[in-house]
Formats: C-alpha cells, structure tokens, sequence
C-alpha cells in the first residue's frame, strides 16, 4: 500500500466538479484508492462518498491506493490535486 | 383577483401561461423480507432498474448535447455517475444480501444514511448535491416499480407550450423531459438556487421560480399566470396592466433570439451592428478546441499557472513546447500569454519556488509580476519561452497584477535582455511582440491613463479588481452580497479603464467572471468595452446576448445614469438597460 499526503489548494475546495474529476481519475486505475481527511476515510471511486468530504481549501488529504497500479493512482490523483482541478484559482 | 407569489427566482425569463399541476406518483415505499434463495434475483432486479435508469438519463442526455450549452448535459451526465458510484451499488447489494430485505427498502434506508451526511455539510453548494442523490434513488426507485406509467409526473401533456408546470419539486431529469414538450416555465414548492434543477433551469432558458410555498394548494388549473424568473415572482390572474407590461417586456427580450446552436454561425455583432470581439480564457488544449468550435477569435488569456505546481521550475524548453502547442491549436489566432500569477504562500505551490511561506495576507502579498519581478531568473526563463513562442505565430505577453508604472518599465527592461539572449543564441522572436497589464489592483485601475502610455494593451481582471476595491471576499457567505459590479464606484472604475484605453488607442478587454456573465454584458457593453474573454463554455450564451443588444441605447441610459449622480445608488442600471432595448 501507498500513502501520499497533499493539500486542497484550489479556492472553491472538494467541490462537485472537483470530486467529479477526482472520482474519474481513480477510477481509471485498478488500485483501490482511499481519500482521507481527519479521521474520515471514503473510497475515492465513490462520487457520493467523495462529495461528502466536502474538503474546503486548505485541508490536509491523504491518499492511499492498494494494487499493481498503486503507485501511478496515488501520483495521478496528487497531481490532479496539485493542479487545482485545471481551475482558475 | 391578481394573487402574488414569492420565491427564489432561479432563472431568468419572463413566462405567460396556463397552470398545469403536476401530480407526482408518490409511490409508498413498501418494505417485505425475501429468502436466502431469492437474493440473488433481487439484486439482480435492483441492477435492471439501475440499468433502465441509466438508459433513460443517457437518451435524455443526448437530446440535450444536441441542442444547447453543456451545463445541462453536464447535470445529466453527473447524475449518470451517481447511478453507476460503486460504493453505493456494493452497499446495496449488501443490504439485500444482510438483512434478507427487498431493494426499495434497501435503497431508501441507504438514501437516509447518505442524507444525513449529506445535512452535516457546512458549505450549501456541496449539501445541495444530496438532492442530486436524492433524486437518482428516486428514478431508480420508479423503475424498479413495474406498475407506474412510464413517467414519474403524472399526466403531462405531450405538449406544453404557453403552460406553466406547477410541481413539488422537479429532478434535473423531469426538467429536461419538460424542456422537450416546449414548456413555457415552472414553478416548484421546493429547491434552493443551489440546486441542479435551477441550474439547468438556467441552462435550458427556462424560467423558473422555485420555493413557492404551497403554490399547488394557492395556484389553480388553467389559470393564467404570469412569471417573473429575474425577480422570483408569480402573479395568477394578472390584471390588464400587469399582463401588458409583461407582454411588452417578453416581446422585447424575445425578439431577435436565436437558438443557442443558430448563434454559432451568426456575427458577433450588437443589433445596431457593433462588432464586439469574443476570445476565450484557457489553460487546456481542450479548452482551446472547444473555444475555437464555439467561435473565439482568439485566447485572450492563456494561464500559465499549471506549469508551476510541480515541485520546482519548469525549464525553458517545457515552457516552450507548452506554449507553443497551445499557439498551434490556434492555427493563426493570437495566443495571450499570462507570465504566472501565483503567490508565495503557503496554500499555493509557490512555495516550492523557493520563498518565504508565511504570509499575513496572501493577496495582498508577493505574488505575480512582484514575485516574478524579485526572482529574475525564473521570470526570464518564462519570458525567453513565450519569445521563442512569439517566432512562430501571433502571441501577446500579459502581466498580472499591475501596480506601479515602474513594474512596467522594469518588465520591458527584462524583456529586451532576453531579446538578446536569444539573438546571442541564434534563436527567432517578434521583436514587436506586444505587452499588456492586468488591470486588477485599484491604483492601477484609478491610474489606468498613466500605465496605458506604457502598455500595448489592457485586460481587466474583474474578479480581484472587485475584490480589492469593494474590500469582500466573494468566496465569504457572509458578505458575498457585497461582490456587486453594479456598485457605481465599480462602474466608475471600470469607465476609467475604457476611457483610458481609448485615449491611447489601445484595446481593453474584460477578461475575469464578468466578461462571461450574462447578466453583466449590457453593462460592460453601456461603458464602451467591445472585447470580452471568458471562459469557452460561455461563448455562445455571451454571442447570444450581444446579438440582442442595442448598444447605442444602452451608452445613451449610461450617460443619463452617470449624471444622476446622487440618486445613482438607488437606480438599477441594468434595468434601466434593458428597458432601452
């Protein structure tokens, strides 16, 4: 199993388009992935499961991905992350 | 009698009609145990009701692509995907498996389960997705009843033009359906302006005023009615003068509307035949295709941003091919290059460019031209990029967060040094590649006359121009109220940018939020501005509006405004357009 931490940056936070997009990139991946925030843990496939995170800017994510692919999910998801969702802000 | 009503006008329009009250089929949600034997069936029965809802959405979904903007297909395409979440389908399956019990039940107690965590949610924009889950249980839960018509709304006529739907409520999906029968706007006793439902309402052009209060109970069949989208009004029964002044109103507005896919092929022109310039903000090749289908003419604002955010400095050469993959795309129209527009705190990856992180107050802080201006080396890795980029096709330079005169001076000076850097290494640029400012910071906007000697051209940064000179956070509920462009010292501000620009003959383009809001186009339009970027998705809405606009009209209601002076707080200027029109 992987475990990376990062931080949502983008102004508008976990937001549904935002989980949308997260929820697309793991799912392209095998590896069961996890998100993390405080003590909550939801699987990151899941929209619903994502949406109700409702991480605002700002909050520490931790994301774990167990599988052959786990590796390259983690990286995709942080990236995406890092990114700000190809947001403005 | 003329019965007013009130609710959230969730979008904008006038409509005039008949009443319909739709009858939702309140099926009960009956609860029976089944056998071990029998589990396997009834998940079974559970994944064809997913499967038949899934294949309704998506024919929904396709006739909305065809026709009009992406919003609404984007609702219908996001509940598709709360159809299919794995988690909930396992959760499903496993409540039928554990506690022998059939699938609506289960699916109902689930749908509780994730509601409640959905009621905990402090941010209102993401607490209103519950409904979204709400209402894809509630298509999967009439598709697993075999016995209900084929419709959850009871009784719709095939037909609805010049009829009002009156409903409890409506799911993104019955609206869609209700937009293929041509209804004239609907009305729902609940639904917050959040919802998906008043966005696509918004999407589809239909005028829509949900959280009407009892409205089935006040409002009767086939009365008339009159609907007010932009104020969140309902009148039954309108009396001679109510219904003429709306009549006049809708005849206005609907004269020269084209269809949203019409729009594609016509001009950007104002109907006293003004040609207005439409150019996209991207930072995606995507975005840039879907620009240039949609009819930009150029980017008028390409982020650099993305380039930033891995952990240290990207080199000249990836700047480079990224620059000029996206110029490319443009075959032959102009690229304008934002240099980055990041800060050195800690919630943006600046910090991995090597600066202090704590900073008392981000925006006002090192960020942009300053941050780029303290480490040289970095900024002129960028600027060689764009250059080398310029040799190849039409390509600006745009500097973000303008503020001092000296900036500029200090910007131009780097320039020519990277210049002959080039030329040292054997390598082509535009040596006339032209350089603009972001008018976002209020000095710079109050001195727009002064930097415009200085510049080739303007962009107006709306969002932190607003943000700095009305001194909100438009990201804070508490006083987003005040984000207001119509704010007469915003107006004021917004005019001296113009006026500045033509002085010098330069161009000034609006390119934050604002340039894409519908509702704000007639008023940028009234103080001169004739370029707007935005992002690509807004592009035909934005033609659509300039195409009904009469231009002269709304600068002659400007003028008259500007010299209100005292009272100009009190009048609304975008009404005051929109009757010239």
């Amino acid at each position: 199993m992987i475990e990376i931490t990062t931080t949502i940056i983008n102004r508008l936070g976990l937001h549904a388009r935002a989980a949308s997009l997260l929820v697309n990139c793991a799912s392209e991946f095998q590896s069961e992935i996890w998100l993390k925030v405080d003590e909550r843990r939801v699987n990151g496939k899941s929209i619903m499961g994502v949406l109700t995170l409702a991480a605002s800017q700002g909050t520490a994510i931790t994301i774990q991905a167990e599988g052959d692919d786990e590796a390259e999910a983690a990286n995709a998801v942080k990236q995406l992350i890092d990114r700000r969702f190809n947001e403005d802000e | 009698m003329t019965l007013a009503l009130t609710g959230h006008g969730a979008a904008d329009g006038i409509a005039i009609g008949r009443v319909h009250l739709a009858e939702r089929n309140e099926a009960e949600i009956g609860e029976y145990r089944i056998s071990e034997s029998g589990v396997e069936k009834e998940i079974s029965r559970f994944r064809d009701a997913v499967s038949r809802a899934s294949e309704e959405l998506r024919e929904l979904g396709e006739k909305l692509t065809a026709e009009t903007s992406s919003t609404a297909s984007e609702i219908i395409a996001s509940h598709i995907v709360m159809l299919h979440d794995s988690s909930f389908g396992h959760s499903i399956d496993s409540r039928i498996r554990e506690e022998l019990c059939n699938a609506e039940w289960a699916l109902q107690a689930q749908l509780e389960k994730i509601l409640a965590e959905f009621r905990q949610i402090d941010d209102p924009y993401i607490r209103s997705r519950g409904e979204d889950v709400a209402h894809v249980v509630s298509l999967v839960q009439h598709n697993l009843d075999d016995e209900s018509s084929s419709q959850a709304l009871n009784s719709i006529p095939d037909r609805l033009a010049d009829t009002l739907v009156v409903a409890s409520e409506l799911t993104p999906g019955e609206l869609a359906a209700l937009h293929q029968r041509g209804v004239a706007g609907i009305i729902t006793e609940h639904g917050s302006t959040y919802s998906h439902t008043a966005i696509m309402a918004g999407s589809l052009d239909i005028p829509a005023v949900l959280g009407v209060r009892q409205a089935r109970e006040l409002l009767n069949e086939g009365e008339n009615l009159v609907l007010d989208g932009r104020m969140g009004l309902v009148y039954a029964n309108p009396n001679k003068a109510l219904l003429k002044h709306y009549r006049d109103a809708h005849r206005r507005s609907a004269r020269h509307r084209t269809s949203l896919r019409a729009i594609r092929e016509v001009p950007s022109q104002s109907r006293d035949e003004i040609s207005v310039s439409l150019q996209a903000n991207a930072e995606r090749i995507d975005e840039i295709e879907l620009a240039m289908r949609d009819g930009a003419e150029s980017v008028g604002l390409f982020r650099t941003e993305f380039l930033f955010l891995a952990p240290g400095v990207p080199g000249e050469n990836e700047q480079y091919a990224a620059y000029s993959e996206a110029l490319k795309t443009l075959a032959g129209k102009t690229l304008t290059i934002r240099t980055l527009d990041l800060g050195a705190d800690k919630s943006s990856p600046g910090e991995s460019l090597g600066h202090p992180a704590e900073t008392a107050n981000p925006a006002l802080g090192l960020r942009a031209v300053r941050l780029c201006l303290r480490d040289t080396e970095m900024f002129k890795t960028q600027l060689r990029a764009i250059l080398r980029t310029s040799a190849e096709g039409p390509v600006r330079c745009l500097i973000p967060m303008l503020t001092t005169i000296q900036e500029v001076r200090m910007v131009r000076a780097l320039i020519n040094e990277c210049c002959q850097e080039l030329r040292d290494r054997g390598l082509d640029f535009d040596p006339d590649m032209p350089l603009g400012g972001m008018i976002e910071v209020p000095a710079a906007a109050l001195a727009a006359a002064e930097l415009a000697r200085h510049l080739d051209f303007l962009s107006v940064g709306t969002n932190d121009l607003l943000q700095y000179t009305l001194a909100a956070d438009r990201v804070d509920e508490q006083v987003a109220h005040l984000y207001d462009p119509r704010h007469p010292g915003v107006i004021q501000l917004l005019k001296m940018i113009v006026v500045a620009g033509k002085a010098r003959g330069i161009p000034v383009t609006v390119c934050g939020e604002l340039a894409g809001d519908k509702r704000y186009i007639r008023l940028l339009l009234a103080l001169g501005i004739r370029e707007f970027s935005m992002h690509a998705n807004r592009l035909l809405q934005v033609k659509q509006v300039i195409t009904n606009t009469h231009v002269g009209h709304a600068e002659q209601v400007f003028e008259q405004w500007q010299e209100g002076h005292a009272e100009a707080y009190d009048l609304d200027l975008l009404e005051m357009i929109d009757s010239s029109q």
